[in-house]
């Protein structure tokens, strides 16, 4: 029914404009001071750094998953040739267009490790990996200098991807050529494979090889998961801050956040499948090398946390976020998805932290700061990729399907 | 889109034509559509329905439907099943057959979720489909806007209002003007058939329908017969790696190298040597043998509750397992004592009094191995009772001798006039 041929509204405000530097400025001084506090608090503790690099780790996790589920968003919108989105996908690909920054983040990871820093990954430590069968027997695929390989690796598949949709997209946007959206779709098939392949390995790498003698093949997925659940709440928070500051008013509407909510909703529902499904199976196998991992949140206080993300990531958001109500005021839309970035950043907490200490969940301030600072770092510069661009990409074909959106 | 029930007091059309049905208006665009609904509903009609090839987002309020009942349908199925294979797994798997299968619990979430997950979406899905049809009162076979022509167009490009004859309001002149006034490019009035018989469903279809039905009824005839019957047939196997399953049979001979399951002649394995089964260590000497050091323990383990619930279990397995020989008072007349004085059997040894004094003497810890392991000739019944069940008869033998040296002071002082 839809004909597709709605303009964006001719007062509408599509630019970033005063805002971005403004955000730029205060996220980039954040960022800063925060990861010069986390490590000066690092040095302090004076165990070699290592429970920095836990803290790190986990806000680095934490804004990885968002780029890379922005950048899988973005690219998967051309694959399925999808209408709807394109008034948002703008802003998806500003975070995605973070990785290079990313990369930039990781070095400070992999550079001790490849100075002899041996607290993160035990593996990293050939006087443990030789003494443990099972690790010695892996050592061929996790030492040092191959990590490093494959995380350069990653990022350069990553930022090839989000590069070549960002340059395009604006391109459009100032060429009005519409093949240009062909051949983005075009792109986007081999780009999403190459993307799964990435993040899956990526995710063994960085996340389940914090505990080399375990291994579970649908970690890569669980993973995925939480990152799409990040992705949708905070763009729909995205969405939300732009439209109280006066811009893209007319153009988001109840219909998006209804879609973006289901989206929302449809995740939170695969994540708790997916961490179900790696449960069960390892449940019921019941072997040694495969309980360990959940053992160490099973027994203890970490039990709590394990129980925190079955009823507050899961069960609590899931029974809500069920009725359309709920997706349709913004409040309560809002409110579900700065409680699942919570959640997010506590199930990364939950899958970093026992390896640190499994016996006590050892907060400290450093892991908040981390992630503040880190956080800070990766708003600039989206503002910063924002603030030169239209909000919305003006030109592309499917804009005025995607502006008559409604649901049915 | 509900379709509503066909007019039941049709009003006579003019020569040729069966009686009117209603009208029916056509409109270009679903705005049109829309804004022609709000029209016919505030003109206050209650049989009329709005027809169009897709779903047109904004009729229902335009037509003044209210929001359906059906996702509370589909959700409260959904907590039927759910709440249904909770019980269902539970009953069968915890409490009417329990079975342990690989060390599992016989209760457990993790692995039934799959099936609580499953029936929730099973119901809920049977509960959309079907309500739907219920709610539309579907199937509906035939509806007499059929016969136009141009009604062909609904599920193309049309866009349709029709306002039935049975409407307690419905003027076939004001409802034409108001559906026009309302931007139809078209009104035309729809009559039924002049032969009545032609409203129903027609013959052919008819039998098809229930030749099909009687058809289906002849696998559950078979097996009905088959439940009253015998044939000389065996019967046939459907799977059968099921009905002859590697095991052994109850009392079925097993021979060394010839057990259908190990070599050995055996159909379970061993415990690995050097190990003991989770839960049977039984390491507590006190509670499990009645020792303490090597000395009979003088005392009750920890595990006993001296209480009054310990007591009655006692007195009732005493009365299951000692009274028929030693008797209920433990004099060791009971009536298998008396049966063998009847028949004058030459073997039999009057049971021993537990009031002897060669008994009362015994520390508890004796007493409880001599209801394990027997003595002379009475034999041990630590395979039919168990280790908890025998210290609460211990218990219960210490009140009785205790009963026999009682004082009248050890008698409540309101149950003391009774003893004469």
């Amino acid at each position: 029914m839809s004909s597709g041929t709605r303009q964006l509204h001719p007062d509408e405000n599509i630019k970033l404009g005063k805002l971005g530097p403004h955000v730029f400025r205060i996220a980039l001084t954040t960022g800063v001071l925060f990861l010069i506090l986390t490590l000066v608090m690092g040095l302090l503790a004076g165990d070699d750094m290592t429970r920095f690099f836990f803290s790190y780790l986990v806000g680095f996790s934490f804004f990885l998953t968002l780029a890379l589920g922005a950048l899988f968003f973005s690219t998967i919108q051309h694959l399925v040739r999808a209408t709807w989105s394109v008034v948002v996908r703008r802003l998806t690909e500003a975070m995605m267009g973070t990785l290079p920054l990313m990369f930039g983040l990781s070095l400070v990871i992999i550079i001790p490790m490849l100075l002899g820093h041996t607290g993160l990954y035990a593996w990293s430590d050939l006087a443990y990996a030789e003494d443990n069968y099972f690790v010695s027997q892996k050592l061929g695929y996790l030492n040092v200098p191959f990590f490093a390989l494959r995380i350069i690796i990653y990022f350069a598949v990553w930022i090839a991807i989000a590069h070549y949709f960002l340059t395009r997209s604006v391109q459009q946007d100032q060429t009005g050529d519409t093949s240009i959206a062909a051949r983005m779709r075009a792109v986007s098939a081999p780009a999403v494979i190459a993307f799964a392949i990435t993040t899956n390995w990526a995710a063994y790498d960085i996340w389940m090889s914090l505990e080399p003698e375990w291994f579970s093949s649908i970690f890569g997925v669980y993973i995925f998961a939480g990152a799409m659940v990040a992705l949708f709440a905070a763009l729909i928070l995205v969405c939300m801050g732009l439209q109280k500051r006066g811009r893209l008013t007319r153009t988001i509407t109840t219909e998006h956040y209804h879609d973006l909510g289901k989206f929302l909703f449809a995740f939170v529902f695969f994540w708790g499948y997916i961490a179900f499904s790696q449960y069960m199976l390892i449940w019921y196998a019941n072997i040694p090398e495969e309980t360990i991992w959940y053992q160490m949140r099973i027994e203890g206080p970490w039990m709590y946390v394990t129980l925190a993300l079955l009823f507050l990531h899961f069960a609590f958001p899931f029974t809500c976020l069920l009725s359309r109500h709920t997706k349709r005021r913004r409040s309560t839309l809002a409110f579900f998805c700065a409680w699942l970035l919570v959640m997010h950043w506590i199930d990364l907490y939950w899958i970093i932290l026992p390896t640190y200490d499994d016996g006590t969940i050892p907060f400290h301030l450093m892991d908040i700061t981390a992630t503040l600072g880190i956080g800070g770092l990766f708003v600039a510069v989206a503002a910063h990729l924002l603030g030169r661009v239209d909000l919305v990409p003006t030109k592309d074909p499917g804009l005025g399907e995607s502006l008559e959106f409604e649901n049915y | 889109m509900t379709t509503e029930n066909q007019s039941d007091i049709p009003e006579t059309g003019p020569g040729g034509e069966g009686p009117l049905h209603g009208v029916l208006a056509e409109y270009e665009t679903p705005g049109e559509l829309i804004e022609a609904a709000k029209a016919v509903r505030d003109a206050g009609y209650t049989k009329w329905d709005c027809h169009s090839p897709f779903p047109v987002h904004g009729l229902d309020p335009a037509m003044g439907i209210r929001p359906t009942v059906l996702p509370l349908l589909v959700f409260a199925a959904g907590i039927a099943g759910l709440g249904g294979s909770i019980l269902l797994v539970w009953w069968m798997n915890a409490h009417n057959w329990p079975w342990i299968v690989a060390g599992m619990p016989a209760f457990s979430l993790p692995a039934n979720i799959p099936i609580l997950f499953e029936s929730t979406i099973l119901l809920a899905g049977i509960t959309a489909f079907f309500g739907v049809w219920a709610l539309n009162r579907l199937p509906k076979l035939w509806n007499p806007l059929f016969k136009s022509d141009r009604f062909l167009k609904a599920t193309d490009n049309g866009f349709f209002i029709s306002i039935e004859a049975a409407d307690p309001q419905f003027e076939r002149d004001k409802a034409e003007t108001l559906l026009k006034d309302a931007g139809a490019t078209a009104v035309e009035a729809i009559h039924l058939d002049p032969d009545p018989t032609r409203w129903q469903i027609p013959r052919p279809i008819l039998a098809f329908i229930v030749i099909t039905a009687i058809l289906g009824l002849v696998p559950f005839a078979f097996i009905a017969k088959a439940r009253v019957t015998h044939g000389d047939q065996p019967r046939i196997h459907v799977f059968p790696d099921m009905d002859f399953q590697v095991k052994a049979d109850t009392q079925q001979r097993l021979v060394i190298d010839d057990s259908p399951v190990f070599r050995d002649g055996q159909v379970t394995r061993p415990p690995v040597e050097g190990t003991v089964p989770r839960g049977q260590l039984r390491q507590d000497d006190h509670f499990y043998r009645g020792l303490e050091g090597d000395e009979w323990a003088t005392t009750f383990p920890a595990q006993l509750d001296i209480d009054t619930s310990t007591m009655d279990r006692g007195h009732e397995q005493y009365n299951v397992y000692c009274a028929p020989c030693h008797g209920e008072d433990g004099l060791g007349g009971g009536p298998i004592h008396e049966r063998a004085l009847e028949i004058q059997s030459p073997e039999w040894l009057m049971p021993t009094s537990i009031h002897d004094q060669n008994v009362t003497r015994q520390p508890h810890g004796q007493l409880y191995n001599t209801i394990s392991h027997g003595i002379r000739t009475m034999p041990g019944y630590r395979a039919q009772i168990d280790e908890e069940d025998r210290w609460a008869i211990v218990l219960y033998l210490r009140a009785l001798q205790r009963s026999q040296k009682a004082l009248p002071d050890d008698v409540p002082p309101e149950e003391r006039a009774q003893i004469r």
